[in-house]
């Protein structure tokens, strides 16, 4: 049987094997001169419209630090590749940026799941990565030394919402997550704080997308009849969800959902529905961190589109990257890493901060409501831009 | 089984000079040998020698390739069309992650015995699914791939949503030689196929599953097997993806475009080949390469288009096209390098008492849905006995073969061949015991030639310990021994109700049911058929029936004639005395001017 | 009470379910042909209505004739030029079909994603809520059952008391027998498909008031959609009906019962079990083929 395969196949064989000879024949690229950032980027698939964002505050952040002389008198460039949405294909490609193109930094992908499967790859090859868009605590443990997370902890997502319930009288809760990585982190966060702050859980589910239909949700919801509803989620489940509490007839006092209201086709979506919905940043135009408001014009005028969080924690880690190159005046992975967790930037994000792990121990996290169309900032109370308005009526 | 390897195409090149050497010399196979192997080597080498992307893509290529090849094997071979690598895949990938992390097994066996647990589970799977028609069971597994996401998503011991992380194992050069191993097994089972009694099995499965069981065929095994040894690669992979990423979760682990683009693959490349899924997934993912730099965002459509453009203008696919100038041919299975110029006749088998009955039918019912197609039906046929059955159309003739070969449960009364109740067998086992049918209009392979016909019906008869010798016979006793290794395609509708003859007998049966076996042959054919039909009794057939209409072919060979009516049985006796009985003529044969 | 609402809500689910399947049920009864591309359909369809909606300022009830007559000529196209050559009896011409038509899904979603973006979108008409005595009941859901109701009716009638209707029916139960009554089997198969994708695209314009729809979640709903029509006995009208309301009645309690993540799995959970118990579905009718 060996024989008679042989036989036949010869020839194309011989072919393949000078092809296969001349492919791995390439020369590796030789180092240019400007200082190359490389990452991985979700241009197209799932992830898509936040990626955008993501995207857009790096190039900023990059054309901000160009106009400014570079780093250590080089320009920098940004060098991505599009990971369609996909784990896998973001590993082949940061394996890629690092073994072939020899970028001289790494940047993080956007979403914790993507940031999580390449962690392990960033350290058996030792580059120092910022993670901007990688919420979750999973990554930063011992062992997944050369992670440092760019944005706030998704723990600490919604977290104003009982203590500014409660003080309104609130006694009962229902809680409500998605099942991924970022959303159950939120979850288990959310649940301990019923605890600690004496409420009452009167309700708590989870699920999976793709959910057509949340109903049933909704009718155990009212039939709970909590003042507070929690809802750790992401875009498509936080309209739908919405929308079912809506159509079985109940609306608490107070509703929060963490990712989605800050989306404009969010309050397209739902119409008036949307309104008094009370969500989550780690940023907001009217901050007065650094160089906010700098960001924000620049941003305005080259992509004529307002910035949200993804953008300014992108655009916050360039500006992180940068103090350490200045600070440390090499590219020395070691270093820098170093210096990231034992020193504290500035940024538009507010004070970039990590703990020994790599965790990021400084960002605040705020809440903002949908009031009659606009979006204001209502937690903290000292920088609130206005009272929160309550009850949620679903009007 | 005596026969030589070295066979020829369809269209016979023959690479060496000397058409009477049985085998090239001791040199040219050694040489052929060490040539193949060094390529192999090189190809193996040469990515470990470069940068650890081209490694890593050399991976994922060889990991595409072991997948693409198991699905040919289900899909390609029995026509099943399965969407259910990625589930494999995702098996693998989670039983090796959850066995590292929470129990002391290594790695290495890890592995192993996630593909064992894979296979057990495609044994149960397909035992259940495989039942159902082809397009349920494609949608079945499509479904099943989204229950095991959700039920990885919740299932915390497995990580939940969140996935798991494993402890970082990188070793590329491993996973590398992991990914060309599941390769070269995937590859070794689908060359296998290629060239073994199994693999015919499986293709008479795709082109007619039903005329296979006919044949002896045991479909439901055959299917299951390769189900089972095409669920392996997909469990080996997902394993030393699982290993070398060490990051699964249920969206990466479950993704259906890894379905898509096997499926576009092992398509463009040439479904049901042997160097289909190689070349095209060769072709396209070093392509896409480069091509999903510049146009990101129309991959999956490009992907779809590609699929829609290759079934319907070159279904065969890249292999398909090399086809037509004679390149990459199928050879035939088992085909020798010519037709063996001495023909041995099957052995006659022990005598037996002249009066035995050989098929009795007693008070046959059949019903459908309101229509009685058989009405309390009894008559025998004895050893020794050529029996005509007669009626109009839809009196019920088909029905009875149906009934019994298996085809047809009857609803009342039962059937006995040799003496014994067939209730409960299934038509293959019939088959085997010695049941042998030809089809009304005939159910040809159609991408067989007319020699793997014959011997697909040879290797499940009677005499399948000499089934070479057996479908040289039957083809030369029908006169088809002349297109032997032509396709289905070029024959007459002669021919081909010749070939479903030769398959009968083939089987070396017992029984033979001939349903019209002489409509559409010229008087020179007729003739032909009728010296084989005399002559069966020499070749073991102890007996026959056959529907027929054109009564004039067989009128003389028939020792009794049967005629039906509305699935009653209307006149039985001598041929003379049928014909000429007031009543047959009446409901059947018409006037006499 | 509670019991009452969890029924309409399961009940009003059902609605839906049957306005998603019904379109699949007709190509395959008459064309064996599983239209792997439904989902895309109806959500490409979604997608347009939304932006329709959202820049012209109109209605997008509007749209539903509309686009339920452009998609009749795009079906037919699409069947004539990339389904009939394939038209052929037998397992092989069934699976290429499939093929066909799951190469189409990826396209439709393709486009859907290029032109419409990435982004979850659904609008916000129908979202009047009435109150029954205790009981509440949406308008969105309301719509797409009665929508739902008012096509399976349609199509039965249509099927069993018009003349166009009997010749497809006698098509999906006996090809050759059609022929040689003089149907042209063609054109039947041409219909068959141009209304099935109508019917998807009618379900996509209505459903995207209903739940949020992306285009990358579009075979989701095929899956969904071939859960009821298998449930219901492929190719069986009556039995896609029930088996739709008892796929939302389970989803409702068990959602209800049991919380989100048991719901998400009680299609797929029906589906395994129907596969081995009773594969010819609900429905009465087992199709001959």
């Amino acid at each position: 049987m060996t024989q008679a395969i042989f036989d036949r196949a010869l020839r194309p064989l011989a072919l393949a094997s000078l092809a296969a000879l001349l492919l791995c024949a390439t020369p590796a690229k030789a180092e240019e001169r400007p200082i190359v950032i490389g990452g991985s980027v979700s241009i197209t698939g799932a992830l898509a419209v936040d990626a955008a964002y993501h995207l857009h505050g790096l190039q900023q952040g990059i054309e901000d630090a160009n106009a400014q002389g570079g780093w250590l008198g080089r320009k920098i460039e940004l060098k991505y590749y599009d990971d369609k949405s996909d784990a896998g294909t973001a590993v082949r490609l940061y394996t890629k940026l690092i073994t072939e193109d020899n970028v001289d930094l790494v940047i993080g992908p956007y979403s914790s799941g993507i940031t999580q499967a390449v962690a392990p790859l960033i350290n058996k090859y030792e580059k120092v990565m910022i993670e901007p868009e990688a919420s979750v605590p999973d990554i930063y443990v011992p062992g997944n030394l050369w992670n440092v997370q760019g944005i706030a902890p998704s723990l600490g997502y919604l977290e104003g919402v009982l203590p500014l319930a409660k003080s309104h009288g609130a006694k009962t809760v229902a809680v409500l997550a998605l099942k991924s990585a970022f959303s159950l982190a939120c979850d288990k966060a959310r649940l301990e704080q019923v605890k600690a702050l004496d409420m009452s859980l009167v309700y708590d589910t989870t699920y999976a997308l793709p959910q057509p239909d949340f109903s049933s949700l909704a009718l155990a919801i009212k039939n709970a009849q909590p003042d507070v509803v929690v809802v750790c989620s992401y875009y498509p489940d936080a309209v739908g969800i919405a929308q079912a509490l809506q159509r079985a007839g109940y609306a608490p006092k107070f509703f929060a959902e963490a990712i989605g209201p800050a989306e404009d086709e969010f309050t397209k979506a739902l119409g008036p529905i949307a309104n008094r919905i009370i969500s989550n940043t780690s940023w907001w135009a009217s901050l007065k961190t650094a160089g906010n408001a700098a960001f924000i014009a620049h941003y305005k005028a080259t992509f004529h589109q307002d910035p949200d969080y993804h953008a300014a924690s992108g655009y916050g880690a360039i500006q992180a990257l940068g103090a350490a190159l200045n600070a440390v005046k090499a590219i020395d992975q070691a270093k820098l890493h170093d210096w990231l967790l034992h020193n504290e930037v500035q940024t538009v994000q507010g004070t970039f901060a990590n703990d020994p792990n790599g965790a990021a121990r400084k960002f605040n996290q705020y809440l903002f409501q949908i009031q009659d169309g606009t979006r204001k900032l209502i937690w903290p109370l000292a920088d609130a831009e206005a009272p929160a308005q309550i009850p949620y009526t679903g009007q | 089984m005596s026969f030589e390897r070295d066979t020829l195409g369809r269209q016979p090149r023959n690479r060496l000079t000397p058409a009477a050497a049985a085998f090239p010399s001791r040199g040219l196979q050694a040489y052929r040998a060490v040539a193949g192997l060094t390529i192999l080597a090189v190809l193996a080498a040469a990515p470990l020698l470069s940068s650890g992307y081209i490694l890593q893509l050399a991976t994922d290529i060889l990991t595409f390739v072991a997948l693409a090849y198991s699905w040919n094997l289900i899909s390609g071979f029995t026509g099943y069309v399965s969407f259910g690598q990625v589930t494999f895949f995702g098996m693998g990938a989670y039983a090796t992650a959850v066995m590292v992390l929470h129990t002391p097994i290594p790695w290495y066996l890890a592995i192993p015995i996630a593909v064992l647990l894979a296979a057990m589970a495609a044994l149960l799977l397909g035992a259940v699914m495989l039942r159902l028609r082809g397009i349920m069971f494609a949608l079945g597994m499509l479904g099943l791939a989204r229950i095991l996401a959700v039920v990885a998503a919740n299932w915390s011991f497995a990580g939940g949503a969140v996935g798991l992380t494993l402890p970082a194992q990188l070793t590329p050069n491993a996973v590398y030689a992991g990914a060309w191993a599941a390769a070269l097994i995937a590859f070794g089972l689908n060359a296998f196929y290629m060239r073994s009694g199994l693999g015919l099995s499986a293709m008479g499965v795709r082109d007619d599953e039903g005329a296979a069981q006919a044949l002896g065929v045991a479909t439901g095994r055959v299917k299951i097997l390769t189900f089972v040894l095409s669920a392996l690669a997909p469990a080996a992979v997902g394993g030393l993806v699982a290993w070398n990423r060490s990051f699964i979760d249920p969206t990466s682990a479950f993704d259906p475009n890894m379905d898509l683009q096997l499926v576009v693959f092992t398509l463009f490349g040439g479904i049901g080949t042997l160097w289909g899924p190689l070349l095209g997934t060769l072709v396209l993912m070093l392509v896409g390469e480069q091509l999903w730099a510049y146009v990101p965002e129309l991959q999956l459509a490009l992907y779809g288009g590609l699929v829609i453009v290759v079934v319907l203008a070159f279904p065969g696919g890249m292999v398909g096209l090399a086809n037509r100038f004679g390149w990459l041919l199928r050879r035939p299975i088992f085909a020798p390098r010519s037709f063996p110029a001495a023909i041995v006749p099957p052995p006659a088998p022990p005598s037996r008492p002249p009066d035995d009955t050989i098929l009795e039918v007693r008070d046959l019912s059949v019903h459908f849905r309101g229509i009685v197609a058989l009405d309390a039906l009894s008559f025998d046929v004895r050893r020794g006995e050529s029996v005509s059955i007669l009626g109009a159309n839809g009196a019920g003739k088909t029905t009875l073969f149906n009934a019994v070969t298996g085809f047809v449960v009857p609803s009342e009364g039962s059937i006995l061949y040799q003496d014994r109740p067939v209730g409960g067998l299934a038509p293959f086992q019939r088959a085997r015991q010695g049941i042998a049918r030809t089809f009304q209009i005939p159910r040809l392979m159609e991408s067989m030639t007319v020699w793997e016909n014959v011997l697909l019906a040879a290797q499940h008869g009677r005499l399948s310990r000499r089934a070479l010798e057996q479908t040289a016979w039957a083809l030369h006793i029908t006169g088809l021994a002349p297109m032997w290794l032509e396709s289905i395609a070029r024959l007459t509708p002669g021919q081909q109700r010749r070939l479903e003859l030769a398959r009968a007998l083939a089987l070396a049966p017992t029984l033979v049911l001939l349903d019209e076996v002489m409509a559409g042959m010229t008087r020179d054919e007729q003739e032909e058929i009728r010296g084989v039909l005399r002559r069966l009794p020499e070749f073991g057939v102890a007996a026959v029936a056959g529907i027929e209409h054109v009564i004039s072919a067989i009128a003389d060979i028939s020792d009794r004639m049967i005629v039906l009516d509305h699935g009653k049985k209307i006149a039985e006796g001598a041929p003379a005395a049928v014909l000429r009985d007031p009543v047959v003529i009446q409901s059947y044969l018409g006037e006499v001017r | 009470m509670l019991v009452l609402q969890i029924l309409i809500n399961g009940l009003l689910l059902g609605g839906m379910y049957i306005l998603l399947a019904q379109g699949l049920n007709l190509v395959f009864g008459v064309m064996g042909v599983v239209n792997l591309a439904h989902g895309a359909i109806i959500t490409v369809a979604g997608l347009f209505t939304f932006w329709f909606a959202t820049h012209t300022q109109l209605n997008p009830l509007v749209l539903l004739p509309v686009v339920f007559v452009a998609m009749l000529a795009i079906g037919a196209l699409l069947q004539r030029s990339l389904l009939e050559p394939l038209a052929g009896v037998g397992r092989k011409s069934e699976l290429l079909s499939l093929m066909i038509t799951f190469g189409l899904s990826y396209v439709l979603v393709e486009i859907g994603l290029d032109v419409f973006g990435s982004q979850y979108v659904s609008l916000p008409n129908l979202q009047t809520t009435w109150s029954l005595g205790g009981l509440t009941i949406n308008e969105a859901l309301v719509a797409a059952g009665v929508l739902g109701a008012a096509i399976s009716g349609a199509l039965q009638i249509w099927l069993q008391h018009t003349d166009s209707g009997k010749c497809l029916l006698a098509t999906s139960q006996n090809r050759i027998g059609a022929v040689a009554c003089g149907i042209d089997v063609s054109r039947m198969r041409c219909i068959a498909f141009a209304i099935g994708s109508s019917l998807a695209a009618a379900a996509g314009v209505l459903i995207i008031m209903v739940i949020p729809l992306a285009a990358q979640t579009a075979d989701s709903l095929t899956i969904l959609a071939f859960v009821v029509v298998a449930l219901g006995g492929l190719g069986d009208y009556r039995g896609a009906v029930l088996a739709a309301f008892v796929l939302g009645i389970a989803q409702s309690a068990v959602g209800y019962y049991g919380g989100g993540d048991a719901e998400s799995v009680v299609p797929y959970l029906l589906f395994i079990l129907f596969m081995i118990l009773r594969p010819q579905g609900l429905g009465r009718a087992a199709q001959a083929q």
